[in-house]
């Protein structure tokens, strides 16, 4: 039996329902070495913003418990060497979607705008994680005004399919979720990494430079579970799950619960070719389950009540 | 299986283990059979290793690899065998001490840039410090062969800490060696053999690595006496190649280098050593 794996997510036609995720993938030419980029889904570049930007000072990140810390905040090559530099050496053929995160609203549009046309970029997903300096560093997905006004400007900045990435630091992430897509945006990526803090014992200060990082890793698939799930039923454009995702199976309990597309994050780290053995894994688990269409799974999940 | 890598790419292999013992003291010594495509790596380069061995099921804590220095790279029956020296020194690593003949642990590499290497002629003074050690054999063994004019100065708390001392006094090489506890060569640190060293040789490149503070103060004599440094740095990373960005230093001016791509090996003016971390 073969298997059906493509799905379409909110206009972005993916061979199989496997990305790698922002900020792990790099710009998709540091995996290259290591398995071919086309025989998956696709990935999210590293975030850009308006101008290249260096990041926090060290430490970065630290190990947990079945996860990571990280605060790398706004490192990134800026928008115009990625158009000019990077794209132009990925092969035809791979998916690539830009990520944009900014401080202020109209230079998200702006970004957004200079990815527009360009080839090889087949839509954008908008980072809400990052602090807006208006709001006194409150970030865009935290509050739902905001996050309309983020939305509705990069909406009239591009006519490419428009995934917005949700933060999980808010109380009713549904809300958020429907705020996006009553404002246009054709699909959602959720979970960003959860807001987190460990501490050096012996030194009495955080781990990390930056005192907060992003908890990152298995650590967080349930939290990432749970809200797709609550998204699912909310709103009705499509859902990219991302957060602890490590193994097939882990992917496909996100589509159960209403993801469309998957995204591997912080285990491309640790096995650069997590991606696409999660890809190959998840069409031996529809065949070996009698599944002929991976994109049917989506939204299945039962209930123990009758 | 994926084709053999380019020039300059890293493999990732599950490579088994040949060997992985004890070697007196703290040091363990780490036999890696990665196989028939394993490229050849320069002095300096790096490995990530899985914490421990691969199992049926995937561990997912510890969750993250560890990076470790590539000590020697020989040809075996069934393609490369790569050699790490390490100590245990948390969850990871103790992981890695129990790993038998046989298992499997995962290996992505070799990565980053090596040292310079020293020529046919010249003075090269490798200073290591703890497991540093473990980055400059390789270095001291192809400069040794190259006809460079190699003197490797080791340093570690005692005799126990001396990490590959008896490969280095097999090279044809001058060693010598200081111990904080006098337990063997000299009592003192290291950076005092290099002050001596320098002065009889003028003129010589020196190579570092180890504690942050050692390689600082190599550094520091060797800017006193117009002498080059190169040193090799550790970090935290995730990943190893580039895409975590987790491992930055700052450079010297403004901004930050990954250790992971720009080094592990940087010309010590070019950083800022008070950001280390």
């Amino acid at each position: 039996m073969s298997v059906d794996l493509s799905v379409d997510l909110g206009g972005i036609p993916l061979r199989n329902p496997v990305l790698g995720a922002s900020g792990t993938f790099g710009y998709g030419l540091e995996l290259e070495p290591f398995f071919d980029l086309r025989r998956i889904g696709g990935f999210v570049a590293k975030s850009l913003t308006l101008e290249p930007r260096h990041g926090n000072p060290p430490p970065r990140i630290a190990e947990v418990a079945a996860g990571m810390l990280n605060s790398i905040s706004l490192e990134n090559v800026g928008v115009d060497a990625f158009v000019s530099e990077k794209l132009p050496r990925l092969p035809e053929g791979v998916t690539v979607i830009a990520s944009v995160f900014e401080t202020e609203i109209d230079r998200y549009a702006e970004v957004c705008k200079r990815l527009s046309g360009v080839p090889k970029v087949a839509g954008i997903e908008v980072n809400a994680s990052c602090p807006h300096v208006k709001s006194g560093g409150i970030e865009f997905g935290q509050d739902p005004r905001v996050l309309a006004e983020l939305v509705r400007a990069v909406r009239g900045a591009t006519t490419l399919p428009l995934l917005t990435k949700l933060s999980p630091n808010v109380t009713d992430i549904a809300e958020m979720a429907r705020v996006c897509a009553g404002e246009g945006a054709d699909g959602l990526t959720l979970i960003n990494a959860v807001q987190a803090l460990d501490v050096d014992l012996e030194r009495r200060r955080p781990l990390l430079w930056n005192g907060l990082g992003g908890l990152s890793g298995p650590a967080i698939r349930p939290i990432a579970l749970r809200m797709v799930w609550q998204c699912a039923r909310a709103v009705d454009i499509p859902i990219c799950g991302v957060g602890g995702i490590a193994s097939a199976e882990d992917a496909l309990k996100f589509l159960l619960c209403g993801a469309r597309a998957v995204q591997v994050g912080t285990a491309s780290y640790l096995e650069p070719r997590t991606c696409l053995d999660v890809a190959e894994g998840m069409e031996a688990w529809c065949e070996a389950h009698g599944v002929a269409r991976v994109a049917d799974l989506v939204g299945t999940l039962g209930s123990h009540r009758p | 299986m994926s084709a053999a890598p380019g020039p300059g790419e890293a493999l990732r292999v599950e490579a088994e283990v040949a060997a992985n013992r004890r070697e007196g003291g703290a040091g363990w010594r780490l036999r890696l059979r990665a196989g028939p495509d394993w490229p050849a790596s320069r002095p300096g380069q790096f490995v990530m290793l899985s914490p421990g061995a691969v199992g049926a099921v995937a561990r997912l804590d510890p969750l993250l690899p560890r990076p470790m220095a590539i000590y020697a790279t020989r040809p075996g029956d069934a393609g490369a065998e790569v050699d790490v020296l390490y100590q245990v020194t948390g969850r990871g690593t103790a992981l890695l001490a129990e790993a038998r003949p046989g298992e499997r642990v995962r290996v992505v590499g070799p990565l980053g840039r090596g040292f310079p290497e020293p020529g046919a002629g010249e003075d090269a003074l490798l200073v290591g410090g703890g497991t540093g050690i473990a980055s400059l054999y390789d270095l001291a063994a192809r400069g040794a062969e190259r006809g460079a004019r190699v003197a490797v100065l080791l340093g570690a708390r005692g005799a126990d800490h001396l990490m590959g001392r008896d490969d280095f006094a097999a090279l044809d090489v001058e060693l010598r060696i200081a111990t904080e506890d006098g337990s063997e060569g000299t009592r003192g640190l290291v950076t005092e053999l290099l002050e001596q060293a320098l002065a009889e040789r003028p003129g010589a490149a020196v190579y570092a690595c180890g504690p942050t503070p050692m390689m600082r103060r190599a550094a520091e004599i060797a800017g006193a006496r117009g002498a080059t440094c190169h040193v090799s740095l550790e970090n935290r990373m995730a990943c190893g190649f580039g895409i975590c960005l987790g491992c930055a230093v700052p450079r010297a001016g403004e901004g930050f280098d990954l250790v992971c791509r720009e080094g592990p090996v940087f010309e010590a003016g070019t950083l800022a050593w008070d950001g280390l971390p």
